[in-house]
């Protein structure tokens, strides 16, 4: 697939004078030492976040949804804000591995492996919400289409509730799937390595018994291409699937074509801003920064950079239609969401998501690890409260004036949030320290073409 | 029917003589059955050892999973006329002093469970929020349950024996003692007092009305002779001026909304008749909020306006204080309707002095108003000031030895309850009447524990010639005894109270009708017909002050909720939105805008949503208490209002004991008083749930137009058709091309439709206890409703104006261009006006044939039923509050927590006691469901089933909900538009129907009525 020689004037994507041995060595490294005090304690933390939203979700389960802030008016605040949120998330691991792969952007190997943990991770974190969220969870089972004892009763397949379920379960599968076909090189490559017995029983394990033939090679780029033509439709549908609980419905700030492409490009723009934050703290814990390089950050940045401007473009055709419709009801939905009682949380998303990754623009900025890591941050504090923003404000002023209200988080909403924070950052920090973090197999296949030492020897 | 077919079985069967047919006739099967005698049979094979095995594991396991076990005792005998599931009916009598209605009460499984007008009867048979939700006060836990002596339980043969010991050991001592009571209005009442007072010489019968009418009894017995209230019949009548009078509500004993709605309505037929309504006042009132024109005017300038009527009207020179430029004009077209209509005027006043109230006597008689009715005056109240005031005096001199006390709470009700309870202790004898250890219980040496009135007998006489009778719908629940039947005892009398009754009914009262057939009814008339001749013909016009020394007027009112505060353990009450301020369990000091700028006072939303309200002291020479304040929009500057009723810390739950005795404040039994208003630091946490006060100048939630414009212009004008776009071409909302959805068949079957009349509802909320007790409609409590988690089927949305009128909203949205003036003019438009219109629009689910709910829900839990119904099957719902979300009209309510059986809403489905006011043919949700308002399904359903057994079509009117069924002012009408000849579809095709937010193209089932106002501008 890929040729030995490059253009000189593209940068070498493997910084150092890496041999496939040190490449190995680079990888395995994290994995076959034991973790440092920094990791102890930022596990923990996360830990302990983890089992406060398990408490928070546990009192949830045992005396009922009133214990979120919710009201009869608004049904929906922070567990759906923060289910959207961690789907959106999810994006850019599906994006940089199949489609990335499919434009043959080799940059991609350098950051997939962790992207797509990344999206498993936070896909697992936003399937809680939608079960959790439920007044009778413990019947969350009905909402799949499974023969039943009921009598006639069925799911009901207008409803983009049941959409999401299937979105969410085919994302989750088929990311799934990919992710492992990518590690058993890698995992072959650690139990290979492995000098303890069970540790080379594990690894043999989840390897499959790779065997490293031409055959397998053969079967993994198959399958690697077949698995990147299946994801590539799901980035667009998963969260266009999402868009539709909001855009199906008859709320004004909701009840909106838009909502497609613009939820695919958030969920793009706040997917690349949290690998962002993830790599580039791993690349320093993990000295992995001969294979995330500035050059990775910078790319990303731009991907962010553009699908910012994507976003604001949505955002700013939204207040247009708004007038443009002649709607009462649309206009108002919109002057609260900019001027009324929550006013604060739309500045937050304007600033965070439209203005700050403007500044990407100057190249200093974006080449810059601080700036990136400040930005990847804010990024998501911005699409968090832009879910915020348009499910909150759309629903607590809508049609009739007698209903209007607001809504206040209780501290188990806000436990339940951090919470998933705290599982989805054990969950990573775990895969930080067992699994190959970078796909050293394919980062082999363009040592030659792309490493920094080969294409010195090259220019010489 | 009747005739059973045979099948055959086989050729068999032709053979009369064969053996198979004559053994299958004895048999069931004709070999013999493979089945081991398992006693001795040894041969257990693996199999048998797999089955027993299985089961007794099963069986284990299932013994683990059995639920709780829950005592049933089941009829050893079962009672003639109790059938499992089916309803019976009784028609009898609530007057406990304050409400006075002929009423039938449903009962299931011989529990009461439903209280409605009485409609067959002639007056008297309307119901309000408080009459509905006495039902529920039978079951209240708090209630006494049997006699008790100084703290201790003791039987009924002892109780009487020590009270007799007692009175006659006073009357041989020759002692003083009072027996105050409500007023009965009960013609055997009196003669057992009276037999009563005979033999006890020594012991004097005073009326104590908690809230008094002393004024209009007064009047009505200095000009006629007669101690009654004069009555009303506002239907007849085309311009009603009112003075201050809350008819819609409480004012008078009530009863008066429906007379009014009827004619409210113009029929574009022949004529078009509607009445003028003109309120003056001080405080805003449901009656005001209702009136075609409200004038603000503080309490001494409403004498002065009656007076000024008065005399303008025998065209005379009013010679009192100016009346200024505004109230002039007022009254001027007052006086001018009441001149242009003649007969069909009427003048009501509720102010309680007895010179105005003689005035308005005075007023209807000079315009020999149609509408004025002495001739069958009103006798519910008795009451009088004087009498109770000199009592009092006795009582603090020591020259009363002993008081009884019925059917009120005289240590809660006084202004100077406090001192009245301590005499009270110190008194040598005190028997209570009571259904509850209150505060006079507390105070009492004798308590006698008596029945709520669904479990007693009683006569009564609420208009001369109008008589009612009440019989009990439950055996008591508790070891009571009803007050005439303890005076009966004492009297030494050998007969019950309701033998009395029917003896004096049979010799005394009923002329031609049999007592059976009257108890069944429930009403008796018997009219004399004379009018009572006027006694007294000058009036005292000179004794008006416009005297205003910089203090606050404080207006007493009660609240279409508490009333008089007899029923404040009610807790179906207590969370019944007030209809004016919309706030629950709570009672405030109301203030105008501009007094509440002055004084720094504030409400404002917390982050939440819910309300908070700033304190103020609110004092006068002897009594300081401090109060939350609500600022509210049409109160008359100057002025500032309280509730009575509230503030009741006795025989209730601690949940119960909420706002503040404004009793206190009851001196002379006046309600109008100075006051001084401080405020004081603080905020008080309000449980409202309508948070936002207007319509935005929203056009297409409620319609109205002018009454002028009714009649001259076309539909179209006032109410046209609503345009949406399709393709940039305005297409009839109605037309199949803007139709997403393909529409099945509804010409079959049934197909109901609510309508809701705005002209008629005035907004009383009736409808919503009704929908409460049917549909048993969780109670969550004052920290629930503040998190706007109430559980309302039905609400009543209060809308003011912002501008001077709701349509002057309309045309300031309308009229805005530009970003700049848009957004001002939204900001603007949140804030009501100082003396705004007022609307009312009772929201249920509007049932859309296009239901936003039903496509969102992932598990079909809510779908649309085939005869137009939206459903829930809440057995199936998950809880997702998609559907919530998805409704425009936000009628969807859920379980945020286990309601029932649960510690933390200790209301009445919490205990046993309570839950006997549950409906048994609507099931009690559980927590994590959603549920909404069904149409009544239950009741439908057993329309249809009855008509099905009896083999006949529904007749029109048969169908019904709890909603339709509580409205005296049939505002609510509800049928199958199926039916051809139905009332429904003949409303349905009117010219005034309209469907709220028609554009979204949700096709309610439930339509509404444009809304005419009758204003008239000067």
């Amino acid at each position: 697939m890929s040729s030995h020689y490059e253009a000189p004037i593209r940068k070498p994507l493997v910084l150092g004078d890496k041999s496939y041995g040190d490449i190995s060595n680079d990888i395995a490294r994290p994995i076959e030492t034991p973790p440092n005090t920094d990791w102890w304690i930022a596990f923990s933390i996360a830990m302990a976040a983890f089992l406060w939203g398990l408490g928070c979700m546990a009192y949830t389960l045992g005396t009922g949804i009133g214990s979120w802030g919710l009201n009869k008016t608004v049904g929906w605040a922070w567990d759906i804000t923060n289910f959207v949120w961690w789907v959106g998330i999810g994006h850019a691991g599906t994006l940089i591995s199949a489609v990335l792969l499919l434009f043959r952007q080799k940059w991609r190997m350098g950051i997939n492996r962790s992207a797509e943990a990344m999206t498993i991770f936070s896909v697992i974190q936003a399937g809680l919400f939608p079960i959790i969220h439920m007044g009778r969870p413990w019947l969350a089972y009905w909402m799949f289409p499974i023969p039943n004892q009921f009598g006639s009763l069925w799911v009901n397949f207008n409803s983009p509730l049941l959409w999401d379920i299937f979105a969410i379960s085919t994302y989750l599968t088929v990311s799934l799937v990919f992710w492992w076909t990518g590690l058993l090189p890698d995992f072959a490559m650690i139990r290979d390595r492995a000098v303890k017995p069970w540790r080379k029983k594990i690894y043999g394990l989840i390897s499959f018994g790779w065997s490293g033939r031409a055959k397998d090679w053969q079967r993994f780029e198959e399958v690697s291409l077949v698995l990147a033509g299946l994801a590539t439709p799901l980035v667009l549908s998963v969260h266009t699937i999402v868009s539709f609980d909001f855009a199906t419905s008859v709320i004004p700030g909701w009840h909106t074509t838009i909502f497609p492409p613009y939820f695919v490009a958030g969920a793009i723009f706040s997917g690349f801003a949290m690998v962002q934050t993830l790599l580039i703290i791993m690349r320093k814990v993990s000295r992995l920064e001969s294979y995330i390089t500035i050059q990775h950050i910078e790319m990303m940045n731009i991907v962010i950079m553009i699908t910012g401007t994507i976003v604001g473009c949505a955002y700013i055709t939204e207040l247009f239609i708004a007038w443009y419709s002649g709607v009462e009801y649309e206009q108002y939905a919109f002057l609260n969401r900019a001027t009324g009682p929550y006013w604060w949380a739309y500045f937050l998303m304007m600033s965070c998501n439209v203005v700050s990754p403007q500044i990407m623009w100057v190249k200093k900025i974006r080449t810059n690890i601080i700036w990136s890591f400040v930005i990847s941050i804010v990024v998501n504090v911005g699409m968090w409260f832009e879910r915020f923003v348009i499910i909150v404000t759309s629903l607590h002023r809508d049609y009739l004036p007698s209903s209007w209200t607001m809504f206040s988080p209780t501290f188990i909403d806000i436990g339940i949030f951090i919470g998933t924070i705290g599982f989805f950052f054990v969950l990573f920090l775990l895969y930080a320290r067992s699994f190959p973090v970078v796909a050293q197999a394919e980062i082999k296949t363009i040592l030659k073409s792309s490493g920094e030492n080969y294409k010195k020897l090259r220019d010489k | 029917m009747g005739k059973k077919n045979i099948y055959w079985k086989g050729f068999e069967e032709l053979n009369e003589q064969s053996e198979i047919v004559k053994n299958l006739e004895n048999n069931e099967f004709v070999e013999k059955l493979p089945v081991g005698n398992s006693e001795g049979d040894k041969n257990h094979n693996r199999r048998d050892f797999l089955k027993y095995a299985g089961f007794s594991t099963a069986a284990a396991a299932l013994v683990g999973c059995e639920g709780p076990v829950i005592k049933s005792v089941p009829y050893v005998v079962q009672p003639e006329q109790i059938i499992p599931g089916v309803a019976n009916y009784y028609a009898t009598t609530i007057a406990d002093g304050y409400d006075f209605s002929s009423i039938i009460v449903k009962t299931k499984a011989g529990r009461p469970i439903f209280v409605k007008g009485n409609k067959d009867a002639q007056s008297m048979n309307c119901t309000n929020a408080r009459i509905n939700a006495s039902v529920l006060s039978l079951y209240d836990i708090y209630r006494l349950q049997g006699p008790k002596v100084s703290g201790k339980n003791i039987s009924w043969k002892d109780f009487n024996l020590s009270v007799k010991a007692d009175l006659d050991r006073l009357l041989s001592e020759n002692k003083k003692v009072v027996l105050l009571t409500q007023s009965f209005a009960s013609p055997t009442t009196e003669k057992i007092i009276t037999d009563f007072t005979k033999k006890y010489s020594n012991i004097k019968h005073v009326v104590y009305d908690s809230i008094s009418n002393s004024a209009a009894l007064d009047a009505f017995q200095n000009s006629y002779g007669k101690r009654a209230l004069a009555d009303y019949d506002f239907s007849l009548s085309n311009t009603i001026i009112s003075i201050d009078a809350d008819f819609m509500s409480d004012w008078q004993g009530g009863n008066y909304s429906s007379g009014w709605s009827k004619n409210r309505v113009p029929n574009k037929g022949n004529e078009y008749t509607m009445s003028y309504h003109l309120q003056f006042e001080s405080n805003m009132t449901l009656t005001g909020a209702n009136a075609d024109n409200r004038v603000m005017a503080k309490p001494h300038e409403l004498k002065q306006a009656l007076q000024s009527i008065y005399l303008n009207l025998r065209n005379q020179k009013y010679n009192g204080p100016s009346l200024g430029p505004y109230l002039d004009r007022y009254v001027k077209l007052a006086v001018d309707s009441i001149k242009k209509s003649g007969k069909k005027a009427v003048v009501i006043s509720g102010l309680d002095d007895v010179d105005s109230q003689e005035i308005v006597l005075m007023i209807n008689e000079l315009i020999e108003s149609d509408a004025f009715n002495i001739k069958s005056p009103k006798l519910i109240f008795q009451g009088s000031d004087k009498d109770l005031l000199n009592t009092i005096d006795e009582l603090k001199s020591g020259k009363i030895s002993g008081v009884i006390t019925a059917g009120i709470n005289p240590s809660y009700s006084l202004p100077n309850a406090d001192e009245f309870s301590e005499i009270l202790n110190k008194l040598e004898f005190s028997l209570c009447f009571t259904m509850k250890e209150d505060e006079t219980a507390m105070n009492s040496k004798y308590l006698a524990a008596t029945p709520h009135y669904l479990e007693s007998w009683g006569d009564y006489e609420f208009k001369s010639g109008d008589y009612y009778l009440s019989q009990p719908t439950i055996k008591p629940l508790f070891d009571t005894n009803q007050f005439q039947d303890v005076l009966l005892v004492l009297s030494d009398s050998e007969y019950s109270f309701y033998d009395e009754i029917k003896n004096n009914w049979r010799t005394n009262i009923l002329k031609g009708k049999t007592w059976g057939k009257s108890l069944q009814d429930g009403y008796y008339y018997s009219y004399d017909n004379i009018s009572p001749k006027r006694i007294k013909s000058n009036l005292n016009l000179n004794t008006l002050s416009s005297s205003n020394d910089g203090d606050l007027d404080l207006i007493l009112y009660t609240k279409t909720g508490l009333g008089d505060g007899q029923q404040s353990s009610n807790p179906w009450l207590q969370e019944f939105p007030d209809p004016i301020t919309r706030v629950t369990w709570d009672n405030y000091l109301t203030v105008s805008y501009e007094d509440a700028e002055r004084l720094g006072l504030e409400n404002y939303n917390v982050s939440n949503g819910a309300l908070n309200g700033s304190y103020v002291n609110l004092s006068n020479d002897n009594f300081s208490i401090k109060v939350p304040v609500i600022i509210q929009p049409g109160q008359t500057p100057g002025t500032v209002g309280l509730s009575l009723g509230y503030g009741k810390t006795q025989a209730m739950s601690e949940e119960m004991n909420v706002g503040v005795n404004a009793y206190r404040f009851y001196d002379d039994f006046k309600r109008v008083h100075k006051v001084k208003v401080t405020k004081v630091k603080g905020d008080h946490e309000f449980a409202c749930i309508q948070l936002h006060n207007t319509m935005m100048g929203r056009d297409e939630i409620i319609k109205e137009t002018s009454y002028e414009e009714f009649i001259e212009e076309d539909k179209s004008v006032w109410n046209p058709t609503v345009m949406v776009s399709k393709n940039h071409i305005e297409t009839k909302v109605t037309s199949k091309e803007v139709d997403i959805w393909r529409e099945f068949d509804r010409s079959t079957g049934h197909h109901f439709n609510l309508s809701i009349d705005l002209n008629k509802c005035n907004g009383c909320g009736a409808c919503v206890i009704a929908c409460h007790a049917e549909n048993n409609v969780p109670v969550v409590g004052k920290e629930e409703v503040r998190k706007s988690r109430d559980m309302h089927w039905i609400r009543i949305d209060r809308y003011y104006s912002s501008e001077d009128t709701i349509r002057g909203d309309v045309e300031a949205k309308d009229g805005t261009s530009g970003f700049r003036e848009y957004r001002a003019t939204q900001t603007k438009l949140e804030k009501a006006s100082a003396n705004p219109q007022v609307v009312f629009q009772p929201i249920t689910c509007m049932h859309c044939n296009h239901a936003p709910c039903e496509t969102v829900c992932p598990v079909a839990a809510t779908s649309h039923g085939r005869e137009g119904q939206n459903q829930m099957a809440y057995n199936r719902c998950v809880g997702t509050r998609y559907c919530a979300n998805n409704c425009p009209y936000k009628v969807r309510r859920f379980n945020w927590f286990q309601y029932s059986d649960n510690d933390e809403f200790d209301y009445n489905m919490n205990n046993d006691l309570g839950k006997m006011a549950i409906n048994p043919d609507v099931n009690v949700r559980s927590r994590g469901v959603m549920e909404k308002c069904s149409l009544c399904i239950q009741m439908t359903q057993k329309v249809k089933l009855d008509a099905k057994k009896e083999g006949r079509r529904v007749k029109d009117g048969e169908f019904k909900t709890a909603c339709s069924e509580s409205c005296d002012d049939n505002a609510i009408v509800f049928g199958d538009i199926n039916d051809r000849d139905s009332k429904i579809l003949k409303v349905k095709d009117g010219d005034r129907t309209y469907r709220v937010l028609e554009s979204i193209g949700t096709k309610p089932n439930v339509i509404y009525q444009v809304k005419i106002r009758n204003s008239k501008k000067i």
